[in-house]
């Protein structure tokens, strides 16, 4: 083949749709989840550090910033669970029916939002 | 390797705009993907008003239309137009599909036409598959069997032929191949969807005496386990087939067997 052969448009012009939306989207949470569990990490490991600094981490989370990150890391990992959950059904070689696959998608994605507020409500001991 | 960028010689820039020369007031805008090995500019996009009222009712008879009354030089595959043979596999509308089975009235706006995504281009509509063939000869689809007495027949049950339900009205359009980002990522590697529906294919025939090396042969980290479940292939089927679940039904004999 000559190389002066174009390569076909590809992700530029195909388009999306739930399956491959969720898809995407359960990679990119897997790899902030990483980021996110060593930070957590780090947190719990600087409690050494004695009380000042734990009231320093504290303020900064009680700030609009820190909320959103603490709301977008509960998002985060209920999406990465219930997309996980999706696929450990495929692995047992259930749900690959376009349309089951497509209302399985819709779940993940309703879901994983029911799941934050969930987890959010109960962790801040509003209900 | 993930590249999302086109090269810079497959950047495509605007092309020739076709007035409709028929006077008719049911004109639809058809958007072609061209590119001419001879000339050596960039690829382009063409754009052409067609007459609806004198065309019948597939994608394919646009572009027929298009090459016999407005553009002579416009090149794509087609041969049976009964979604038989699979030539004209192409992109429209954002989705591949055969270009005869699909209905111009379900695409809504302009009707965008590329050719199968992620190919090297040999002209127009008409990608290169040669990669794609090579890795289909690789599985080696064809009946490996030690029986030598070819005075009878290969009897087979009917729940063993039913296995081949969903696999055997294949026709290697590579609709699905090519809409798969895997195999747009690691095409020289990854067997793609079109030949592991294949492979599988041959896997649960019981005809077969080989299923164990063809098991092995297919296990590897590259040609198999790069489908991570994407579904795009399964959308793209013009068959309808599911060649996802034929990955996965590979998968999980590999685990259990």
């Amino acid at each position: 083949m000559k190389d002066n052969n174009p390569l076909s448009p590809h992700i530029q012009i195909y388009n999306w749709h739930i399956s491959s939306l969720v898809s995407i989207s359960h990679r990119i949470t897997g790899v902030i989840n990483i980021v996110l569990l060593t930070i957590i990490c780090l947190w719990i490991a600087s409690l050494l550090l004695g009380k000042t600094n734990y009231g320093l981490i504290q303020n900064f989370l009680d700030s609009f910033l820190g909320k959103f990150i603490i709301i977008g890391t509960v998002w985060s990992f209920s999406f990465q669970i219930l997309s996980e959950i999706r696929h450990l059904f495929w692995d047992m070689g259930y749900g690959f029916d376009l349309k089951i696959s497509k209302i399985t998608g819709l779940l993940v994605i309703i879901g994983s939002f029911v799941l934050t507020i969930l987890i959010y409500v109960i962790g801040r001991q509003i209900i | 390797m993930v590249q999302i960028n086109l090269p810079q010689n497959s950047k495509i820039i605007k092309g020739k705009y076709y007035k409709d020369q028929t006077g008719s007031k049911n004109i639809r805008k058809v958007n072609v993907y061209r590119w001419n090995p001879s000339t050596g500019e960039n690829p382009r996009i063409d754009t052409y008003e067609v007459d609806m009222d004198n065309c019948p009712s597939k994608v394919l008879d646009i572009l027929n239309k298009i090459k016999n009354e407005i553009d002579p030089s416009l090149a794509y595959r087609r041969s049976c137009s009964h979604g038989v043979c699979g030539s004209c596999a192409m992109n429209m509308d954002g989705k591949n599909g055969l270009a005869c089975t699909k209905p111009h009235s379900e695409i809504k706006g302009d009707i965008n036409i590329y050719p199968l995504p992620h190919l090297k281009v040999l002209k127009d509509l008409i990608g290169d598959l040669s990669t794609l063939y090579k890795q289909y000869e690789s599985i080696e689809p064809w009946l490996k069997s030690s029986k030598k007495d070819d005075s009878k027949e290969n009897i087979q049950s009917i729940e063993d032929r039913e296995k081949l339900d969903g696999l055997y009205e294949c026709i290697m359009c590579a609709c699905c191949s090519t809409s798969c980002p895997s195999y747009w990522w690691n095409g020289e590697k990854y067997l793609g969807p079109a030949v592991l529906l294949q492979a599988y294919r041959w896997i649960v025939d019981s005809r077969d005496e080989e299923k164990k090396e063809r098991l092995k042969k297919v296990a590897d980290e590259l040609k198999l386990y790069r489908c991570h479940t994407i579904m795009n292939c399964t959308n793209a089927c013009p068959k309808d087939l599911n060649p996802a679940k034929a990955i996965a039904e590979i998968k999980k004999m590999l685990v259990t067997s």
